[in-house]
């Protein structure tokens, strides 16, 4: 004999596994630290090469100029300048990522909570 | 010459049906969602490429119906974020027929935009693909107030990122004679020329700026626990996008049409009033198909949403004569309205009807 709010609570935790809750469970099956760690990681690389190509169609639109001053020109400086702005962009971008990461990650724990209780639920027919 | 009564009575009548049509829809799209979704896709996909086709088209290869359509037809399988990366491709190869450092100016500038923002938002890459396309039917106005109503404060940067490609498109298009007649060969001068006519460009700034405000303001009145907080939203946006872009078009030397920018803030305004109606996706609850197992059985589920107000319930009664007899007619039709709107509002709680392997159904609510 089928039990039919057991199928209805096994109809609810199957959609949810098979929609919303692949993506969250990718999210939750990483500890807290670990998961906004690579995140903030993969931002690193993603905004170092953003700067990248910014410095390269900076270098590319006064090369003329570059050309003619390279030996008045304090690299030294110039480096410095570079590595400043650099650190700024880098600094608000990772700051917007972890604030990110973090929504991400305690949106998806709250999501799986409730996945939990509902197959608590389902135990207690098996009880 | 029809009284104040006669006018409400056509609105609630108005309003009736169209609620009607709505869960219509919603209806037919629920039950044909996996049949609906690529056909759309598609479409929007044809209509993307031909556009970009027709307003650029320096690669004859590619400004071919077979290829536009083997491409549309490839888009309507994959996800959203495919159809943004061929419309970038195809705007880069156009680009690299005009010139190679157009190419290269537009394809770091794509670089940008996807490592920087879409990579964390892929869901706003449609926000990107449809503002060009609203500046080419010179409606851009549209996009800040439909954005805010459905998207979040975030969705500036995919609706600016929308501008800065528009722009972008237009500005190469403007000066596709003098890009491939400048110095043959020197390439520093032709990326200068490039960068110069883009960052230099206070009329995109200027969009960019107005666009911005009017988005977050439009997010903001939505968000208000207040009555009718989308209406006063989708006007007060409109407004003052309509006040912004005179003052910034006269400022900034834009070169807009006043009455374009008239026309196109009202149709924002009709557009933000026709998406609170049509805003379904806030009860949509689509038919789900699972599959599990027990100890005892395997059971193959289709939950199916429950749609209330079938059609055969549509019930209007006009009555014609006598003043007093008229205003009953129009309390009548009003509140059929309102019997309607209530039964819409039904529709958003989630019940399912399950049948099971061995054909026993049950609803869920």
């Amino acid at each position: 004999m089928i039990n039919e709010d057991k199928v209805i609570l096994m109809t609810k935790l199957a959609s949810y596994e098979q929609g919303e809750g692949r993506k969250y469970n990718n999210i939750s099956g990483y500890f807290r630290t670990d998961y906004i760690s690579s995140q903030l990681l993969k931002s690193l690389i993603a905004g170092t090469l953003a700067f990248c190509a910014i410095v390269g169609v900076f270098l590319f639109y006064n090369f003329e100029l570059i050309m003619e001053d390279i030996y008045n020109t304090d690299l030294l400086a110039f480096g410095r300048k570079a590595g400043t702005i650099y650190l700024v962009c880098m600094g608000i971008y990772m700051v917007f990522s972890y604030f990110l990461a973090l929504y991400r990650y305690n949106k998806a724990k709250d999501s799986i909570r409730s996945y939990y209780a509902d197959l608590r639920k389902l135990e207690k027919y098996y009880q | 010459m029809l009284t104040l009564g006669s006018w409400r009575s056509i609105i609630s009548e108005f309003m009736s049906n169209f609620i009607l049509t709505r869960e219509l829809i919603k209806r037919f799209y629920s039950k044909y969602e996996a049949y609906v979704n690529p056909v759309l896709k598609f479409i929007f996909s044809m209509i993307l490429l031909s556009i970009i086709n027709s307003k650029m088209g320096y690669m004859s290869r590619i400004d071919n119906i077979a290829v536009v359509l083997i491409v549309a037809l490839l888009c309507s399988f994959l996800p959203l974020q495919a159809m943004a990366l061929f419309a970038g491709l195809f705007i880069l190869l156009h680009m690299y027929a005009l010139a190679i450092e157009c190419a290269i100016v537009v394809g770091v500038m794509f670089f940008l935009m996807f490592i920087l923002y879409m990579r964390l938002a892929p869901k706003e890459t449609l926000a990107v693909l449809i503002t060009p396309i609203l500046f080419m039917l010179k409606i851009p106005y549209v996009m800040p107030v439909a954005m805010g109503l459905l998207g979040t404060p975030a969705s500036v940067v995919s609706v600016s990122f929308g501008v800065v490609a528009a722009y972008v498109i237009q500005y190469i298009q403007a000066n596709a004679a003098t890009i491939t007649t400048l110095e043959d060969g020197n390439m520093v001068s032709r990326i200068r020329f490039m960068v110069d006519g883009l960052l230099g460009n206070k009329s995109m700034m200027g969009m960019i700026f107005v666009f911005a405000i009017v988005l977050i303001l439009v997010y903001t009145i939505r968000r208000r626990s207040i009555e009718y907080s989308w209406t006063i939203a989708v006007i007060t946006g409109g407004l003052t996008e309509l006040i912004l872009m005179v003052i910034s078009n006269l400022s900034l030397d834009m070169n807009l049409s006043v009455g374009g920018i008239i026309v196109g803030c009202i149709l924002a305004i009709l557009v933000g009033l026709f998406l609170q109606l049509f805003s379904f996706h806030l009860d949509y609850k689509k038919i789900e198909n699972v599959q599990f197992e027990d100890d005892d059985y395997y059971y193959y589920v289709k939950a199916v949403p429950k749609v209330t107000m079938p059609v055969s319930d549509k019930k209007v009664k006009r009555v014609h004569s006598g003043s007093s007899a008229s205003r009953s007619g129009q309390h009548r039709t009003g509140k059929s309205a309102q019997t309607a709107s209530s039964k819409s509002e039904g529709a958003a709680r989630t019940e399912r009807t399950v049948h099971t392997a061995n054909g026993t159904s049950r609803t869920m609510r």
